[in-house]
């Protein structure tokens, strides 16, 4: 426990993870900024999606943190330095992606149509005039908008700070004083950040068709924040066990353990993502059913369009799949096998923005409803895929940045050695 | 012998320490033992994989009983809403598998906890309303501040004198024979 952290050669490598992580993200925005004059919301829409990718991973993190302090969770300590080492990406991400996208007045307007009002509609008038926005308007506003946006950069940048301070502070003072103060932050932190992440989805996502709404929106995004974040957790760890600092620390307990959670949220994403999908079709109300129809349906012809294929991987591929495979004892137990789970809900996880982002109704005059919707299958899936490696680039360079400079385990916390000897 | 194993149920040995049963376990796994039990007063970490005891099948009955579940779910919800009583219900059609979803995941988990339940009362042979190790005054102290390990008569390698002797180079005590 002595030797220094720098003993593990892996974190050396943070300025090559930093340094792509620079380079993809500078690509990115070059086509978003191309896209601007171009009046193209597509590349602008990948800087979002890459963003909100990773996002989505921290904020699951950050949740996971504070849940496991709030429980005591004796597994955990070793599992979360790691945590709290990546969570100085969360405010990063968001600053290099929801807050420029939000300021600068070009993209908010190609992201947000209702921040535009002389945006054409497909019914042929100006979103000014529009009667549903006028009745939301006291949330959706310009000023109050950007005020959340700056929010919750500042929210989670103070309450990742306060968490990741506290714990590597206890490395070097020794006293179980933090572990108390961190447990009472993190009891407050819960509920605020719930509200934060609820508010976050309804801005980022929601709000880019703002005609639609889903109360349980929030909890949709919870769900798979977590699932994304146990899935990287499981990865991360993974690659650590052999080689990295987790190497000899990581056992059979902790896999388990981790299994078990992507097998339970798993189930609870199905769980929201049908029940919102299930009252939506059992009341069949217009000015709900759109948001699904153009995600299944051609406005003209009602044949099946690409987003049906895309709403049928989600079923099968990011709910059936990792959930059969995760009933079995030994895909939780055996690293390779949780290790090529991980790595299937990943892709889920991004496809499943993909079909909350990407599909929008784009006015068309001479389309016979006024509208087309963008498809699936286009060039702007690479850039996404860019941003997403840009954005994760950046995020395991912060991490191993961290772990160059500071223990990689909680050396001093009061439940190191339950957790280094965590067993089933 | 033949004869008065059919009467014996086993024989036990108590333990005062619970690292003495741990290894004893050890031991009697060792030796081969299938039909054998250790009794304590509290669970004791690992002892588990100290008797060599494979995970328990029970998860196989629960899938078993969630795939009935769900099967006999579409198969209720099919019958009453498609077949014998065809009924429009706000326009959606008689039998997909979206609007019964609850029902159909609400039997899923009914099923399941049934085989679960029922499962383990197979698995446990249970009701069982005596056990031969009831009649031991000792085994009232396994509840408390003892350890026992009891060797079956069934167990193929089950020699009463042999049985006796092994307890007894085990270290344990109070070496009783268990009549049936």
């Amino acid at each position: 426990m002595t030797s220094l952290p720098s003993a593990h050669p892996v974190t050396s490598r943070w300025k090559a993870f930093l340094a792509v992580g620079v380079v993809a993200l500078a690509v990115s925005w070059g086509f978003a900024a191309q896209g601007l004059s171009a009046h193209e919301h597509r590349p602008a829409l990948s800087v979002l999606v890459g963003g909100l990718f990773w996002t989505s991973v921290l904020i699951g993190m950050l949740m996971l943190t504070m849940i496991t302090r709030v429980f005591d969770a004796g597994w955990a300590p070793v599992i979360r330095r790691s945590w709290e080492l990546a969570l100085p990406g969360l405010p990063t991400v968001l600053a290099l992606s929801v807050l420029p996208l939000a300021l600068i007045p070009g993209f908010r307007h190609l992201l947000w149509e209702w921040t535009d009002a002389h945006h054409v509609l497909p019914s042929g008038h100006e979103v000014g005039h529009d009667p549903i926005l006028q009745s939301k308007a006291w949330f959706l506003n310009g000023p109050f908008f950007l005020t959340r946006v700056v929010l919750y950069v500042v929210f989670f940048g103070v309450l990742v700070w306060a968490l990741r301070r506290g714990s590597i502070a206890q490395d070097s003072d020794r006293t179980a004083g933090h572990t108390h103060r961190l447990h009472a932050v993190s009891a407050a932190g819960i509920p605020l950040s719930a509200v934060m992440l609820t508010m976050l989805a309804f801005d980022c996502l929601m709000a880019l068709s703002y005609h639609w709404f889903s109360t349980m929106y929030g909890v949709w995004f919870f769900a798979l924040s977590i699932r994304l974040a146990l899935a990287v957790t499981v990865l991360v760890t993974y690659f650590l066990s052999r080689g990295g600092w987790l190497d000899g620390i990581l056992n059979q307990a902790h896999r388990h353990v981790l299994g078990c959670l992507c097998l339970a949220f798993t189930v609870f994403w199905a769980y929201i993502s049908f029940s919102q999908y299930f009252l939506i079709y059992t009341a069949n109300i217009p000015e709900e059913t759109f948001w699904y129809n153009i995600r299944e349906l051609d406005p003209v012809t009602g044949a099946k369009n690409q987003w049906w294929g895309v709403s049928m991987y989600l079923i099968f591929g990011f709910f059936v799949l990792p959930f059969l495979a995760l009933l079995f004892y030994r895909t939780k137990i055996l690293a390779g096998r949780l290790a090529s789970v991980a790595a299937v809900i990943l892709v889920g996880g991004l496809v499943d923005l993909w079909f909350n982002a990407v599909p929008r109704q784009i006015t068309t005059p001479g389309a016979p409803e006024g509208f087309t919707v963008t498809p699936f299958l286009s060039s702007g899936l690479a850039l996404d895929l860019l941003a997403v490696i840009g954005f994760g680039a950046l995020v395991v360079g912060l991490l191993l940045r961290g772990a160059s400079r500071h223990e990689t385990i909680p050396v001093h916390d009061p439940r190191i050695l339950e957790s280094i000897h965590y067993h089933e | 012998m033949n004869e008065r194993n059919e009467r014996i149920f086993g024989v036990s040995c108590t333990f005062r320490r619970p690292s003495d049963v741990y290894r004893a376990a050890e031991e009697v796994r060792d030796a081969g033992w299938t039909r054998w039990d250790v009794h304590t007063p509290y669970p004791i970490h690992g002892l588990d994989q100290a008797m060599g005891l494979p995970r328990s099948s029970l998860p196989r009955l629960t899938l078993l009983g969630g795939v009935t579940g769900f099967i006999i779910g579409c198969l209720l919800t099919w019958y009453m809403n498609s077949y014998d009583y065809p009924l429009i219900v706000g326009g959606k059609p008689f039998w997909s598998v979206i609007y019964p979803f609850p029902v159909l995941y609400e039997c899923t988990i009914l099923f399941a906890a049934f085989g679960t339940f029922f499962g383990q009362f197979v698995f446990n042979r249970l009701p069982r309303h005596h056990h031969p190790l009831f009649d031991l005054p000792q085994f009232a102290r396994v509840s408390d501040d003892t350890f026992m390990v009891v060797l079956e008569a069934r167990d193929p390698q089950f020699r009463l004198d042999d049985a006796r002797g092994f307890l007894q180079s085990l270290g344990g005590q109070e070496i009783t024979v268990i009549r049936d």
